[in-house]
């Protein structure tokens, strides 16, 4: 099973190209390292309510990604109260391009990606990453439409999802137009149920605020 | 955390107190994962639970899941209002059944 961090990067290439969507680049981190610590959250390594997010186990996962996040969390002495689930994702968004470049290396070791050099991207400026094996990722959306389009109750590990893919305006992904708009009420529901889910949401709002504004769009 | 269970005819109702977050999550899942079988029809009495996290809420959203694959049914009751901020807060009462008392509870699982 692909972790956030890979199922993420998975979705954020574009099936065709091999090139990473549309999105600033602070975006794209602040999605990466919520994956991270949705990541951590399943490993029962850190624990989130509505105040805080707290490191709760400091043992390694023996996934790097996800013990260079863990260790981000934990290198000031109060980090053990707890701090806020926002000020963690900035943390860990710091270390975000060298997540993903990891990730990616791993997807084509899988053979899920091909990695093809020359091309300028506007993320990984150096490479792209055409999809060879999609199974996986079809896997994911087919799951994905059936939690969003019935009344079923997800598990833990697709409210993530949903919610990392609303975070990043990737609903067209994974449903019609037609679909997308009369699951609007469903995703609004799902995409709450994860608390650094939400977080993520917030923080990408803020950041594509100030996008436009100073784009003078807004 | 601990966890009671009492059975009314074919519900069983489990009283869960103190803290519901990782350290308890492991021990809660498999506790009241144990009753769905068959048919399950389950309450939850949380009246004597102070602080539910986001662990505590994920088990409680597995156990809904195998509960509704089961055709089975849930409902809850007894939430402080620290811990009914957290269901409102994450949409999950939008999702799982919170009646004000036992009496609508287990009506609401009949």
């Amino acid at each position: 099973m692909l972790s956030f961090v890979e199922e993420t990067t998975l979705l954020l290439l574009d099936d065709a190209s091999g090139e990473f969507v549309d999105m600033p680049v602070s975006s794209f981190g602040t999605v990466i390292a919520g994956a991270a610590l949705m990541d951590l959250a399943m490993h029962d390594r850190i624990d989130t309510d509505l105040e805080k997010l707290t490191v709760v186990d400091k043992t390694a996962t023996g996934d790097s990604i996800l013990d260079d996040a863990l260790a981000q969390l934990s290198q000031k002495p109060d980090d053990a109260q707890g701090m806020r689930i926002l000020e963690a994702i900035d943390r860990v968004a710091l270390q975000s391009q060298g997540y993903s470049a990891e990730a990616l290396k791993r997807l084509t070791a899988l053979g899920i990606l091909r990695q093809d050099s020359g091309r300028f991207l506007w993320v990984f400026r150096t490479r792209r990453y055409p999809v060879v094996d999609d199974r996986e990722e079809q896997e994911v959306k087919a799951r994905l439409r059936q939690i969003l389009l019935t009344d079923e109750i997800p598990d833990p590990r697709d409210v993530v999802l949903i919610c990392l893919v609303a975070a990043c305006e990737l609903m067209e992904l994974i449903l019609t137009p037609d679909e997308l708009a009369k699951a609007e009420p469903r995703i609004e529901q799902l995409r709450k149920m994860d608390l650094i889910g939400q977080a993520v949401a917030k923080a990408v709002r803020e950041i594509e605020f100030i996008f436009r504004y100073a784009s003078g769009a807004a | 955390m601990d966890i009671e269970r009492d059975n009314d005819g074919d519900v069983a109702i489990f009283r869960l107190s103190g803290r519901f977050d990782s350290a308890a999550a492991g021990f809660a899942e498999g506790g009241l994962g144990s009753a769905v079988t068959g048919t399950p029809r389950l309450v939850l009495d949380l009246s004597g639970l102070d602080y539910i996290s986001s662990a505590g809420l994920r088990v409680i959203l597995v156990l809904a899941r195998k509960v509704q694959q089961a055709a089975g049914k849930l409902a809850l009751f007894g939430l402080r209002p620290t811990v009914r901020e957290v269901f409102t807060v994450s949409g999950f009462d939008t999702i799982i059944s919170i009646q004000p008392d036992a009496a609508a509870a287990l009506a609401q699982v009949r």
